[in-house]
């Protein structure tokens, strides 16, 4: 039986390490992705797109293991809430880095487009910023540091200034007829899709929260839609004669 | 004397003779029995020698004493053959921690068996250093089936990295071990992207200027209209000015490379930001761009006062040339301890991220068509770099693409001023003062 346990526990770590090697390999495109399109770098681009498939390969093989644990180890409590956050987590992941395809496919679509400094940086700043938070999820996600996963929704406030700044840099750079309406556009996507990515860490901060504590963000809105209902029910029977 | 008597005196004698032969037997017994244990004693550790395969020792059969000094020697050497082995293990281990390379070693079920101070962070790593861990697995894996692997790991960062991982089989194949050595070329990287970037680029400095003065000379040869003659001539004019400007750059450079400040003098660096911003007041105002100083008057610094007035202007030239119509560039200088901290800040078009550790190369340029148009030489930050190391301090770039740069001096402060060429004795960390006096004229 101790010998069962120890294999389940290898399992449960061996899961754990390829949830970081398959965020490893997401944090590497943002800076890449990044890099690829202020340089126009168009086989770059494609070389992304192709690593793509080692993810998808990569999230599939852990949710395999997964599935394989749940189905022939009895998980309970905390073990069971780890199988169902690395689940999680491949999904939030695995989606960050098609964030990061859908930069590589925008910069082929923008290719010779003249961005302004400005928003070169702004997009430079945007990618730092998405793979900072990237990192600090993961690391709360290994230290099972709770308050790590809570506190990157706060930290997160960052990158959607950013963005916010970068929508108005976009219209200034069109208004002044430096960006045509078609890379404009473009551009507007890419900047969306790096702040999807800070979503998404702060997603994983919140699996990590529940997988510590048990606690998830949408009980907070399910116990208001409960209160919500109570007190219709109230109402209703007070106002009834 | 009676019968009785007798008789009571022969009993007594037999019975102290019963005595002493049961006393004689008992000893005798004893001394058998002693004998006997000894011998299986001597029998057990002559097996015992025999199987260690020690030499067993000569002489006469008298006991296990012999055989019990030669298991205690044998085993006296053991323990001082383990002090050295470990002594020397030690050092292997000290020697391997020093290397820069990360060393593991697995043995032929893949566990981890050794591993240097450098590996560490390729154990349970966590971000870009787990995709390193992963391939050192897979390549070890490959390396305990008997083949010899290695694998280029490109790493974005930040900051940029380029690793290599080779794993080598070692010991027989099937049952032997396997080493993997990561080793960080990313210094080797650059170095060699410098070389072939300066050959490609130097060439193309000099090369283009004089192609187009040749081909300008050509077709002024068969024109006779002296308008298209005179346009001509002014091309040719600027073309030469160009290809003059490089060469007098490069044995700036080259002058400023070959050597530290030989005789350091007290440079007042109020008279330096003067001595620069006077000079590129005129191009300042031309582009329509402010330029203001701000520096303590008690300021010294040890140096070389043309490289250090050749420095400042190359890095206001560029704040100046980088900086949009109406836009400002800030000089300052703060005493800290014992430095002096020089910053050069413009608001201009920046720097991409990429680019910054490449600036200080010779004819690095982050932008072709935009250097061309504003005329620089491309060799401006290497000045900066090389006058900064002959200083002994140092130089240091923060830079925001569309937000601007500031470029950072370090510079040792001069000691106590004792020459009268010195204003004050004011401690250097004073109250900064605007210095928008005239410059003082100076050899150049």
């Amino acid at each position: 039986m101790a010998e069962q346990r120890k294999t389940f526990h290898q399992e449960l770590d061996e899961i754990r390490d390829e949830i970081v090697q398959l965020a490893a390999l997401v944090s590497e495109f943002i800076p890449r992705g990044t890099e690829l399109l202020l340089a126009n770098d168009m086989r770059g681009a494609l070389s992304l797109i192709e690593a793509d498939d080692e993810i998808d390969a990569l999230t599939l093989r852990i949710e395999e293991q997964c599935y394989h644990v749940l189905a022939l180890q009895q998980p309970m409590a905390s073990d069971l809430r780890s199988i169902v956050t690395a689940v999680w987590l491949t999904g939030e992941l695995e989606r960050s880095g098609d964030l990061m395809v859908n930069v590589a496919k925008a910069a082929r679509r923008i290719y010779g487009a003249n961005l302004d400094p400005r928003l070169r940086g702004l997009i430079e700043r945007m990618s730092e910023e998405a793979a900072r938070l990237m990192k600090l999820a993961i690391d709360a996600y290994v230290e099972r540091n709770a308050s790590l996963g809570a506190a990157l929704d706060d930290i997160d406030d960052t990158l959607d200034q950013l963005h916010r700044d970068y929508i108005e840099a976009i219209f200034e750079s069109h208004a002044d007829h430096h960006l045509g309406l078609q890379p404009a556009v473009q551009l507007a996507l890419i900047g969306r899709y790096y702040e999807r990515i800070g979503d998404h860490a702060v997603n994983i901060g919140q699996r990590v929260q529940y997988m510590v504590t048990g606690w998830l963000p949408e009980q907070t809105g399910a116990a208001r839609l409960r209160a919500r209902a109570d007190g219709e029910v109230d109402e209703g029977d007070t106002s009834s004669p | 004397m009676t019968r009785t008597a007798v008789l009571a005196m022969a009993e007594g004698a037999v019975a102290g003779l019963v005595l002493v032969v049961a006393l004689v037997v008992a000893v005798a017994a004893w001394w058998l029995g002693a004998a006997t244990e000894r011998r299986r004693q001597r029998a057990v550790l002559a097996d015992s020698v025999r199987r260690l395969e020690l030499d067993e020792p000569t002489g006469p059969d008298d006991g296990p004493e012999p055989l019990v000094a030669v298991l205690e020697r044998a085993v006296r050497d053991l323990r001082s053959e383990g002090e050295l082995s470990a002594h020397a293990r030690g050092r292997l281990q000290e020697a391997m921690d020093a290397l820069p390379q990360a060393v593991l070693i697995v043995d032929a079920s893949g566990e981890l068996v050794e591993r240097n101070a450098a590996a560490e962070t390729f154990v349970a790593a966590r971000h870009a250093d787990a995709l390193v861990e992963a391939a050192v697995a897979e390549l070890l894996d490959a390396a305990l089936k008997g083949e010899a692997a290695s694998r280029t790991i490109d790493l974005f960062g930040p900051p940029r990295r380029v690793l290599v991982v080779t794993t080598t089989p070692l010991g027989p194949e099937g049952a032997g071990t396997a080493v993997a050595v990561v080793d960080d070329i990313t210094e080797r990287r650059r170095l060699e992207a410098v070389r072939t970037d300066f050959v490609a680029n130097i060439s193309h400095e000099l090369k283009t200027p004089v192609g187009a003065i040749g081909l300008l000379a050509e077709t002024l040869e068969a024109e006779d209209d002296p308008e298209v003659v005179e346009r001509l001539a002014l091309r040719i004019q600027n073309e030469a000015l160009r290809v003059g400007r490089t060469i007098e750059d490069l044995l700036d450079l080259s002058r400023i490379e070959l050597g530290e400040v030989s005789v350091p003098e007290p440079v007042e660096v109020g008279r330096i930001v003067d001595e620069a911003v006077a000079r590129i007041r005129p191009a300042a105002e031309q582009a329509g761009i402010t330029v203001t100083a701000s520096v303590p008057d008690a300021l010294v610094v040890a140096g070389d006062r043309r490289q250090l007035t050749s420095a400042l202007s190359n890095l206001l030239d560029n704040a100046v040339k980088y900086s949009d119509r109406g836009g400002s560039v800030e000089v300052d200088a703060v005493g800290r301890d014992d430095e002096v901290v020089l910053t050069v800040a413009d608001h201009g078009i920046g720097i991409p991220s990429r680019d910054i550790e490449r600036v200080f190369e010779r004819f690095y340029r982050v932008d072709q068509a935009r250097s061309r148009e504003t005329g620089g030489t491309g060799l401006g930050l290497a000045i900066v770099r090389h006058v900064v190391a002959n200083h002994h301090g140092s130089v240091e770039v923060d830079s925001r693409l569309g937000e601007g740069s500031t470029f950072t001096l370090v510079l040792p402060a001069a000691p106590a001023p004792t020459s009268g060429e010195v204003r004050d004795d004011e401690p250097a960390a004073g109250a900064p003062a605007p210095t928008s006096s005239p410059p003082i004229p100076e050899r150049l």
